[in-house]
């Protein structure tokens, strides 16, 4: 049953943000970004999605909105090729597929490896660094304007599945979310902050 | 003379000397099966046996509360560590997850046994195609990574089907790798005792080791000192239940022995005549047991309390022959005197008990015995043994002020005749309109379980998703195999209910019978037919058709995998639930599947019906055993009457006087029923241990109605049989009185009862019967 959800949630969620905060140009690292993003109290966006996987002869692409509530609410709706919702709220995850009619809910928590990978997201739109660094080793590069951020997983486990989490944005707002996962498929989500 | 008196003290010694060897190797019992009929209804012996020794009687729930979530996480997991060895404990669960990849192995390595999906359409192009589309949806979603690593050897689905259904299931949530209540303020653990749920010693051996466990857990954890644990579950109820008894009975009847005693001391001035005063009731207690052990082959915990309630009588069979005894009187003179009446009262109470002896219930009938031999061993006690024991010269000089006013008083009573006869009246038509709702024969009003326990079992069960104990399906079956292929067919129609609202859900045998494994391996396609319908599936989707190289040569294995049974499953955590729905017993085998959020019984019970050549039964535990209490005190209630007809013709036989007769049986039936007038008005409602209360009001009246019926040789020989009476009923009122504070309704039930009885019987008394003395 675990293992179910231990193997879930390879698909990256993301945000934009619309907020006016600037960053002081002086001394830039991970708490001034950290510090910046979690300014940023709502935002939304589309996404455009593909995932390059060894079972299939073609990439799958799909698309839809994002949404995002500080400090823990995440929404990514999937619209294109078919109605999916996954909802991330106070740690509580839910995925329904309508046309399928299927719901399922998980606590996060109890799935080290999902925890994980939701938190390499949350905790970066939230600008939560201590739990970011709590599953993740955090490298940075790049500037205010435009950074990049490398996620490597601490946890054993999570390293089995995912080698490494790469999210790239422009001031306070994410725009590419790429993973890699340790059998080589990999995944690329680009965030555009339009509102729908 | 003095051979006679060590011939009687000789013959009393052997008798008790037996009757303690006899007691010695007695059987004991405490089930609940005293109150059942002799001939129980199938249903009605389910549950019974439910009650006493099912898987759900096993289940004690833990919860660890009182400090911050991740400290009562580590409190949980050492406590489960420590007690996975506990000698007491079949099993442990706290969630720790340390097992599941064992179940996550046997339900991928035997997908295709364990599946009820699996049929030979499940391999055709269509579904298989159905099911490549469902995999496609999955690899879009955050389940990708799964649905990758299954799919090529397990195409048609088979591990997501079990899975989701695995999904469907309660479960608590998670936190910190452990079980936790809804809002996390609680670590939960599941636990199975070795012992069954009636072994109280064995339940309350397993409670101290949870306690030990996590006594030892918070001593390790520093952060842990202001957690507290707290457990409920069947077992955990009858061991505190068993405590407050204990605890109550021990210290009102601590309490109750220092008045009484203390009472008698002041009136008899001599220890030793206070001990002889106990000889008639304790020689009548070893007889009662010892003739019921005899009798029955075994004695109920019941008849034993019950039964030492009803002698109480015999109490007072010492203070009449004590205090009646005139001064420069001997015993023996005034044995002489009192012997007829006392014998009288005898007969009375042994003739009212004696209809309980032929009850359909053992428990009735036992208890029926057990007052039959203790009074008779009561009474031939004070009769034959006690006068040799007296110091000689014994009298008892009562207070003659207290004597002059207690005469007053009653020379004065037959005036309030007429008020008492109205009143009476008044309570019988007041009981008559109430009679649809004076009885209440649920087992929670007789249960000593607190509110606050309820409410915490209430709590912790749906914290754990623990089915609740009311219903629940229960089928037996020559063997396995047939038990396991009943609840197969019985499964779809169940799913149907669930799906028309009549439940929440319910719990299967997670094995399949062999019957089902050979026809799903059956069902597995050949290596031409599976390639040919997998190529025309697999036309036009985005897969890669070598992706399904291994898929062939794993159905070919699968046809020929051996089949599974209860061994293959024992280590994880689906073998701890078959072991817990699939029971031996009797040299068959029990199915019990638990059923949760019952809505509409009724229907569900139709619904089984409709299933052809199944004997699933649906079993309601509280309407069950409601009905039994109801057809247990309906026949106690019978009984009683009986044995009241039998007390009046046992009278009209030897008073010889229709009036005599009435005034004597008046007093006692007006007493009953002002009892129970009060104890409604008062707000109770009547149980079996109400009607016991009032058995022993009749009983021990009946004394007071005799002596005062009595007829007397002297103004003093009157004082001294109102003074001794007077005595009496003070000790009874004493004993019993304090009983009524107790926490326990049985207790306090009979306690009170009994009280009020007395002492209204021995008022009723002095005011109805006329006194004809010299």
């Amino acid at each position: 049953m675990r293992s179910l959800f231990m193997l879930l949630c390879l698909i990256p969620v993301f945000v934009h943000a619309e907020a006016e905060s600037s960053v002081a140009a002086t001394e830039w690292g991970l708490p001034q970004l950290m510090q910046s993003l979690a300014q940023v109290q709502s935002s939304q966006g589309r996404f455009v999605e593909r995932k390059h996987l060894a079972v299939l002869d073609v990439p799958l692409a799909s698309s839809g909105t994002l949404s995002f509530r500080a400090p823990g609410h995440l929404e990514k709706r999937t619209l294109e090729p078919r109605d999916e919702s996954l909802v991330l709220d106070q740690g509580v995850l839910t995925i329904e597929n309508r046309t399928r009619n299927i719901k399922r809910t998980l606590v996060v928590q109890q799935y080290p490896a999902v925890w994980a990978f939701v938190e390499s997201i949350r905790s970066t739109l939230a600008g939560d660094l201590p739990m970011l660094e709590r599953f993740y080793k955090v490298e940075l590069k790049g500037n205010a304007a435009k950074w990049r951020l490398k996620l490597l997983p601490l946890e054993q486990r999570t390293r089995g599945m995912v080698k490494e989490i790469v999210i790239s944005g422009r001031s306070d707002r994410v725009t590419v979310i790429e993973m890699l996962e340790a059998n080589g498929d990999r995944a690329t989500m680009t965030v555009t902050g339009e509102t729908p | 003379m003095n051979q006679r008196r060590y011939l009687a003290v000789i013959v009393w010694l052997v008798f008790v000397a037996a009757s303690v060897l006899v007691i010695s190797r007695s059987q004991f019992t405490a089930d609940m099966s005293a109150f059942m009929p002799r001939d129980p209804t199938p249903t009605q012996k389910i549950m019974v046996e439910q009650l006493r020794d099912s898987v759900v009687s096993r289940l004690i729930l833990i919860g660890v509360e009182g400090a911050p979530a991740p400290v009562l996480a580590q409190v949980s997991k050492n406590m489960t560590a420590k007690l996975r060895t506990a000698p007491e404990l079949a099993a442990v669960n706290n969630g720790e997850q340390a097992g599941m990849e064992k179940d996550f192995d046997l339900l991928w390595r035997n997908r295709y046994l364990l599946s009820d999906a699996v049929t030979p359409q499940r391999f055709s192009a269509a579904e298989l195609r159905d099911s490549l589309n469902n995999y496609l949806d999955l690899l879009s979603t955050p389940m990708s990574g799964m649905a990758q690593r299954v799919l090529p050897t397990d195409p048609s689905g088979e591990l997501i089907h079990m899975l989701d259904q695995l999904q469907g299931q309660a479960h608590p949530r998670v936190q910190d790798d452990v079980w936790f209540s809804g809002d996390g303020s609680r670590a939960m653990l599941l636990a199975h005792t070795k012992g069954s749920g009636n072994d109280i010693d064995a339940q309350e051996r397993a409670m101290l080791a949870i306690r030990g466990a996590f006594d030892d857990a918070r001593k390790q954890i520093p952060e842990a000192s202001s957690a507290q644990v707290r457990m409920t579950g069947p077992g955990v109820f009858s061991v505190q239940s068993r405590a407050s008894i204990r605890d109550d009975a021990w210290k009102l009847s601590l309490i109750a022995t220092l008045l009484v005693a203390s009472m008698l001391m002041m009136l008899y001035r001599s220890p030793r005549v206070l001990a002889l005063g106990l000889f008639p009731v304790a020689t009548g207690a070893l007889a009662g047991i010892a003739a019921v052990s005899v009798g029955f082959g075994s004695v109920h915990g019941i008849t034993l309390g019950f039964g030492v309630t009803l002698i109480g009588e015999g109490v007072d069979y010492a203070i009449y022959l004590f205090t009646q005894i005139e001064q420069n009187g001997t015993p023996q003179s005034t044995l002489k005197r009192i012997w007829p009446t006392l014998r009288l009262g005898v007969l009375l109470s042994i003739c009212g008990f004696s209809a309980m002896l032929f009850s359909g219930f053992t428990g009735l009938a036992q208890l029926g015995l057990f007052s039959i031999a203790g009074l008779i061993g009561a009474v031939s006690t004070t009769r034959w043994v006690l006068p040799h024991l007296l110091p000689q010269g014994f009298s008892v000089h009562a207070s003659t002020r207290l004597s002059s006013a207690l005469m007053a008083l009653v020379r004065r009573a037959p005036r309030a005749r007429n008020v008492l006869l109205a009143a009476a009246a008044v309570a019988v038509v007041f009981i008559a309109l109430k009679r649809d709702s004076l009885w209440n024969d649920s087992l929670s009003s007789m249960s000593p379980i607190a509110k606050e326990s309820l409410a915490l079992d209430e709590q912790l069960r749906r914290d754990m998703g623990a089915p609740d104990v009311r219903y629940m399906l229960v089928l037996n079956a020559g063997d396995g195999e047939s038990a396991l292929q009943q609840s197969e067919e019985l499964v779809p129609v169940m799913r149907d209910l669930v799906a028309r609202g009549m439940l929440e859900g319910f719990d299967a045998p997670p094995l399949p019978s062999r019957k089902a494994q050979l026809a799903r391996q059956a069902a597995l396609p050949g290596e031409v037919e599976l390639r040919r319908n997998m190529s025309e599936a697999l036309r036009g989707m985005p897969f890669r058709s070598a992706t399904f190289a291994p898929f062939a040569n794993e159905i070919a294995t699968a046809k020929q995998q051996t089949l599974l049974d209860r061994a293959a499953l024992q280590g994880t955590a689906l073998g701890l639930k078959l072991d817990s729905f699939l029971v031996p017993r009797d040299g068959g085998w029990t199915v019990m599947m638990p059923l949760r959020g019952v809505k509409d019984a009724q229907g569900i019970a139709q619904g089984i019906r409709h299933v052809s050549e199944t004997s699933f039964v649906l079993l309601d535990m509280k309407r069950e055993s409601e009905q039994m209490f109801r057809d247990y005190r309906h026949e106690a209630s019978k009984n009683a009457l009986l044995g009241a007809l039998a007390i009046v013709a046992l009278l009209f036989i030897s008073l010889r006087s229709v009036r005599r007769v009435l005034e004597v049986s008046l007093p006692l039936a007006a007493a009953v029923v002002a009892v129970t007038a009060w104890l409604v008005i008062s707000g109770h409602t009547l149980s079996i241990f109400h009607l016991i209360g009032l058995l022993l009001v009749v009983a021990v009246g009946s004394n007071y109605a005799l002596f005062f019926d009595h007829r007397c040789t002297s103004a003093q020989d009157r004082e001294r049989t109102v003074a001794s009476l007077l005595f009496a009923n003070a000790s009874t009122v004493l004993g019993f009185g304090l009983l009524s504070f107790s926490q326990s309704p049985v207790l306090s039930a009979i306690g009170s009862t009994v009280a009020v009885g007395a002492v209204l019987s021995l008022i009723f008394s002095a005011i109805l019967i006329v006194r004809n003395d010299e």
